[in-house]
């Protein structure tokens, strides 16, 4: 279980994964300088290393400052959500730009080439420099097994399916790493499957393999979509905690009154993707809609998906404002 | 003119070095706007001398004085501003515009370049506008509570714009709307929006869209009023040669077809163009088959982007011969 600190112990206030890299002026965007500098020749990998660091502890530091209970390394070191967890394993390589989803943002396409192998941990160390470094408790996050096979190009397995599958496989290893580490609450994002919906059965296979052996608690993050044909079938996959997005999705609070919620929520309310901020009272008035298909200690309240498509500011300020909403929501609801 | 396969671009060519350093230096306040703007005449001259020099039919001026084909437009609108960094991948970062107000044409916005490059050639010289629904889906929304209504007023400014060129004569007008191909089910709203731009105007309408899921907003997709879709078709395996074939094309539309992948450092053999056009010509008879890059030439290096031009030329005069088009 996650040690839950802050002044609402009841509600968790928690993030999907990204946190943008860098800042905008007068604030410098060290991140990106140096690895403009790296790619010049000037700084040398360990220098780069450093930098990436000192961001990372930048990040945990905000998000704790912003009060969040449980936050991520904001994936800093990540290049995308696909690259980084792929270009470790046996049998991939790294392709050419496409965009990520409806997003106007773009991601280097893994090419399976051969049979997946898991070789050594991809994350783990970023996960104890992250636990060694916040004042919070961490989770890790990983992009899911299915939305890794759906955005590659599978040039080794037969199927669909069978490319799942081994990416579970992988994942699965990786998870279990990251579990003997310590970690206790581990989340994979699958929004692919919103685009695919017909494939949830293949996503219930992949995931009883990708969770085998794995004893900390779960979280599945759905975004980009709602659950409509879906629902409550999802409820079904073994994670502990199914996170969903109700901005794009806003649609998904009329699915969960035809349906009991049997799982912990994760109420992504929060627009990941436009700058406009949300008020603390309709922060309240929609955990007071989610009270009333999970109760109030199940719920992790978030941004509707990843940090990473807003301007730093503007990402630090819907978290501490996310934050006032929650902290109001306790007062009024508890 | 040759009596088909006339040959276009998509409208940017790569900046030169000189004017992106003259960029640079424009942004952190040590050049004059009066000193860009002639680095920018500069690289205009160059790049209708170039496409002259290929041999292309329909030429564009380039777009030399635009950075990015939203913040440009969003930097001069009323109503909007430009946003705080968003990385777009790897480690580039672009500053997301935003809308702050109501939006509002603010007087023309490529006139004076579309002017300077047509007086440069007797080819026509296309006018390039970025779509409405292009324009606000790749912006962040501070202000309007409703969609709809923030697409239809950035419609209305774009049409004044198409209008200042339609009166000055452009024969050529594209509206772009590569954000469409990824949330085609928006398609409704963005054909209402982009009537409102092409309304009545004289010039032949044109409209560039990335590669998509098109057979999935098939034949509906076809109902954007323009005259001209331009497609990215070089990178999607020619797929809508397929589509087109199986399921037909409007009588009254003309296709551009990209030849060329601009994602691509490799630059295309003149047989690897000719077979790309004549999958097209399985759909359309030259008349209304327009020859082009998949998109954009900006990505390319400027040597690459004049290697892909003239291997396009090779490959279209090929086919032209075999066509009886051109001796």
């Amino acid at each position: 279980m996650v040690h839950v600190r802050g002044q609402n112990a009841s509600v968790v206030t928690t993030v999907v994964g990204s946190y943008p890299k860098i800042p905008n002026r007068p604030r410098p965007a060290r991140l990106r300088n140096a690895i403009n500098r790296f790619d010049r020749g000037e700084i040398t990998e360990a220098e780069l290393h450093r930098v990436e660091d000192e961001v990372t502890i930048e990040v945990l530091e905000e998000q704790a400052d912003a009060g969040l209970d449980l936050i991520t390394d904001g994936q800093i070191r990540w290049e995308d959500e696909q690259t980084y967890l792929t270009r470790k394993l046996a049998g991939v390589s790294i392709d050419g730009l496409t965009r990520w989803f409806d997003t106007n943002m773009y991601y280097r396409q893994p090419v399976i080439e051969a049979p997946l192998a898991w070789r050594e941990p991809i994350t783990l160390q970023d996960y104890h420099f992250a636990v060694e470094h916040s004042s919070r408790p961490v989770k890790p996050v990983l992009t899911g097994p299915y939305t890794l096979a759906r955005l590659s190009q599978n040039g080794a397995y037969d199927s669909l399916e069978g490319c799942v599958l081994a990416l579970a496989e992988a994942l699965n290893q990786e998870a279990r790493a990251l579990q003997q580490a310590g970690a206790s609450f581990i989340q994979f994002n699958e929004p692919a499957i919103l685009r695919h919906k017909e494939d949830l059965p293949l996503l219930r296979a992949a995931s009883e393999r990708l969770l085998q052996g794995v004893d900390a608690e779960t979280a599945l993050y759905l975004y980009f979509g709602d659950v409509a044909g879906i629902y409550p079938q999802v409820l079904e996959l073994p994670f502990d905690l199914i996170g969903l997005d109700f901005v794009i999705g806003a649609t998904n609070y009329e699915l969960l009154r035809q349906s009991p919620f049997t799982k912990k929520l994760g109420l992504g309310l929060i627009d990941a993707r436009n700058t406009k901020m949300e008020r603390a009272e309709d922060i309240v008035d929609k955990i007071r809609i989610a009270t009333e298909f999970v109760p109030l200690g199940c719920i992790h309240v978030s941004p509707s998906a990843g940090l990473e498509f807003l301007p730093r500011e503007v990402a630090q300020a819907k978290l501490v404002r996310m934050v006032e909403g929650v902290r109001r929501a306790g007062e009024v609801l508890s | 003119m040759s009596r088909g396969l006339l040959t276009t671009t998509v409208g940017s060519f790569p900046k030169p070095d000189y004017l992106q350093r003259a960029r640079n230096q424009y942004a952190a306040g040590r050049l004059s706007r009066e000193e860009l703007a002639e680095l920018e005449r500069r690289a205009t001259r160059e790049v209708i001398a170039l496409q002259e020099d290929v041999g292309l039919d329909i030429l564009v001026d380039g777009e030399m004085y635009r950075g990015d084909m939203v913040a440009y437009f969003a930097e001069l609108l009323e109503g909007m501003a430009i946003g705080g960094l968003v990385r777009s991948y790897g480690n580039r970062y672009y500053h997301k515009p935003v809308v702050t107000g109501t939006i509002g044409w603010p007087g023309p916005m490529s006139l004076e370049m579309w002017r300077f490059a047509q007086n440069l050639t007797q080819k026509p010289v296309k006018g390039i506008l970025t779509g409405p629904y292009t324009m606000v889906e790749w912006s962040f929304n501070d202000y309007y509570d409703d969609r709809r209504e923030m697409i239809l007023d950035m419609a209305r400014a774009m049409r004044q714009e198409a209008v200042e060129l339609d009166r000055a004569g452009a024969r050529y007008i594209q509206i772009d709307e590569p954000a469409l191909s990824t949330r085609l089910e928006d398609l409704d709203l963005a054909i209402e929006a982009m009537s409102i731009v092409t309304r009545g105007l004289r010039a032949r309408t044109i409209s560039h869209m990335c590669y998509g899921d098109f057979a999935s907003a098939y034949p509906r997709f076809l109902d954007l009023p323009v005259q001209q879709f331009d497609m990215e078709t070089a990178n999607g395996g020619y797929d809508l040669a397929d589509l087109f074939k199986a399921r037909g094309f409007p009588e009254d539309r003309e296709l551009a077809w990209g030849v060329i992948d601009v994602h691509n450092h490799l630059v295309e053999t003149p047989e690897q163009v000719a077979a790309g056009i004549r999958k097209g010509l399985e759909v359309l008879p030259p008349e209304r088959l327009y020859i082009d890059p998949d998109c954009g030439l900006k990505t390319r290096t400027a040597e690459e982007a004049a290697a892909k031009l003239r291997v396009m030329m090779e490959g279209v005069r090929r086919v032209r011969k075999e066509m009886g088009l051109e001796q």
